[in-house]
């Protein structure tokens, strides 16, 4: 699908020489390089800024004075800070699990089952994307506030679990959209049941994707601030509505240590969603799996 | 069992959750906006218009547009940034294109709050980047640029400008290069070929990268507030204040209600081009 077709021209050596003669304009390379070079260093030098003065020995964001761990030892020395890590942790842990097996079954059922609701479904499963999150945290809020639930952490969990549904969902169902169901069949053919043909082939093949998409729900879960916000209670908050009120206070060393620390823990999920494929047996690239494109 | 009975009882638990706790509560937003708060200050539900017509109040009418314009800058921002990179990787990335794409994707990934919060470390009026500005002498007094609307739209568009190079980089990747290479052997000029070729190819992705930027943009309260004041506030501010420090939850639903009216138009279209891409991945080019 992503393979563009041999050309006909500007393949050869006489070609490829007249191509590159007209490269010029806007398809200038080195021109383009410098751009996206300047892009790439806007991207990093604020994340850069946040890591070093991490490290900071003095409580300063203006000048570096020295290497020192002691914005980490505030972090993890401060008990109700530490126990909010280990709230963020647990809470995306289980978004991660739920979200996955549901956003999977759905991505499977809108896929396979051609019924008179399905296109309704598959519009109904991407509207939490497009929706800004503050609406989707009010709406959590109203609910839970109407039913009478006290927020606690099982609200956040239950708001996270609803906007990670349809990241798995779309992941999914990416690669199942491109894989046919002739192995299925072909198991069904040999005795397996509707059910045997699910566990044992459907979803073995669609493992690379379900692992990628639960990662990625437990990055996103991970780092959610506005969900959170909306619905946290009296129980300890998690890590970034605690740094919302640290930031709120001024400029910290201690927040630039938890920025780190939690762009650590979220990186590795990342990372993990795009390499744990090759594990499975395929050389496929993890983003591939994750933009949902095959070859 | 039927294979049709058997294969929908899977979109049971996603549509039953989704039903539930997104669909109703949206349903609850629109209901409390006709409602109404009560001496104690608990929201009452009823039908009363007045939630509309305060949101409509001249004190709230630039809070709306403001939001919109920096939303729509934000767009344009990201978008200028944004297609240059995406055609490089595309066109030239070779195989490093997936780190290339890797590397892009890996600031998303740190949380926005403290990507935020190191813009104020670095904007601020002893910030890093005004005491560079005074070691090289080039301005005496500092710059003021927190407080104002191009730091908040810098937020945003920090923020959001990955949603812009995905899905403009999609639809280049998914762009026949021949066509580019026809367009310069029928002699025309790079500029034009662009034009008329790779712009009109790639329309899909940036008409999706622009939603996907304008959309969280409009509703966005962090950058608004992290980096700019109240000459700044933008409708998410607005909102959040309404459920938080005014507890008038009401017109907080109503802001929300006017908010998603005006950007269902985008949602809807984008939707809409979403659905023809599922069943018709190839010539829709969406994301």
């Amino acid at each position: 699908m992503t393979g563009v077709p041999p050309t006909a021209v500007g393949t050869g050596p006489l070609g490829r020489r007249r191509a590159k003669a007209r490269e010029d304009g806007f398809d200038r390379p080195r021109f383009l390089k410098l751009y996206s070079w300047l892009v790439y260093l806007y991207l990093f030098i604020p994340i850069a800024v946040v890591v070093l003065f991490s490290f900071n020995s003095v409580k300063s964001l203006q000048s570096f004075q020295g290497f020192s761990l002691q914005w980490y030892d505030d972090f993890l020395s401060d008990p109700t800070l530490r126990e909010s890590l280990f709230v963020s942790l647990r809470i995306a842990l289980i978004t991660m699990i739920i979200a996955t097996i549901v956003g999977t079954m759905l991505a499977i059922g809108l896929v396979r089952a051609k019924t008179r609701w399905s296109p309704a479904a598959n519009v109904l499963m991407l509207i939490p994307l497009v929706t800004p999150e503050i609406v989707a945290g009010i709406s959590a809020l109203l609910i839970f506030s109407q039913l009478g639930i006290h927020l606690s952490f099982w609200t956040i969990v239950i708001a996270h679990i609803t906007f990670s549904i349809s990241y798995v969902t779309v992941v999914v169902r990416g690669r199942l959209a491109s894989m046919g169901d002739e192995v299925e069949q072909a198991a069904m053919d040999l005795g397996a049941t509707r059910f045997q043909a699910v566990r044992l082939v459907l979803v073995p093949e669609l493992w690379p994707a379900i692992v990628a998409a639960g990662l990625l729900t437990f990055a996103l879960s991970f780092d959610d601030f506005v969900l959170s916000f909306f619905t946290t209670g009296e129980d300890t908050q998690p890590l970034p509505v605690r740094i919302w009120s640290a930031i709120r206070f001024g400029v910290s060393p201690t927040i630039n240590a938890i920025g780190t620390l939690m762009m650590v823990v979220s990186l590795t999920a990342v990372i993990a969603a795009v390499l744990l494929p090759r594990f499975f047996g395929r050389k496929e690239s993890g983003i591939k799996v994750l933009t949902g494109q095959e070859e | 069992m039927s294979a049709k009975g058997f294969w929908s009882r899977f979109l049971l638990p996603g549509g039953i959750w989704l039903l539930l706790l997104f669909v109703i509560p949206i349903c609850l937003v629109l209901a409390l906006s006709f409602g109404y708060t009560d001496e104690l200050g608990r929201a009452v539900y009823a039908f009363d218009l007045s939630n509309y017509a305060d949101a409509f109040d001249p004190i709230y009418i630039p809070v709306l547009l403001r939001s919109i314009g920096y939303a729509v800058a934000t767009a344009a921002l990201c978008l200028v940034l944004g297609y240059p990179i995406a055609y490089y990787i595309a066109r030239h990335g070779g195989k490093r294109k997936h780190v290339l794409i890797a590397l892009l994707v890996i600031p998303f990934f740190v949380n926005y709050l403290v990507r935020t919060y190191a813009w104020v470390a670095l904007l601020a009026d002893e910030g890093l980047v005004n005491n560079a500005l005074k070691d090289l002498g080039l301005t005496e007094t500092g710059i003021q640029f927190v407080n104002t609307p191009y730091a908040v739209i810098g937020g945003l568009v920090y923020g959001y400008l990955v949603f812009m190079i995905l899905p403009i980089y999609a639809s280049l990747e998914r762009m026949d290069g021949s066509l580019i290479e026809a367009g310069k052997d029928l002699f025309g000029t790079p500029s034009r070929v662009f034009m008329h070729v790779t712009l009109p190819q790639t329309k899909q992705g940036i008409l999706a990268g622009c939603v996907l930027v304008f959309l969280p943009a409009v509703g966005d309260f962090v950058s608004a507030q992290l980096l700019g004041g109240p000459d700044t506030y933008m409708v998410g501010n607005l909102i959040q204040d309404q459920f938080f420090a005014a507890s008038n939850w009401p017109f907080g639903s109503a802001l929300t209600v006017v908010m998603m009216l005006f950007l269902s138009i985008w949602m809807l279209g984008y939707l809409r081009s979403a659905a023809r891409e599922a069943r018709d991945p190839v010539s829709a080019g969406g994301v």
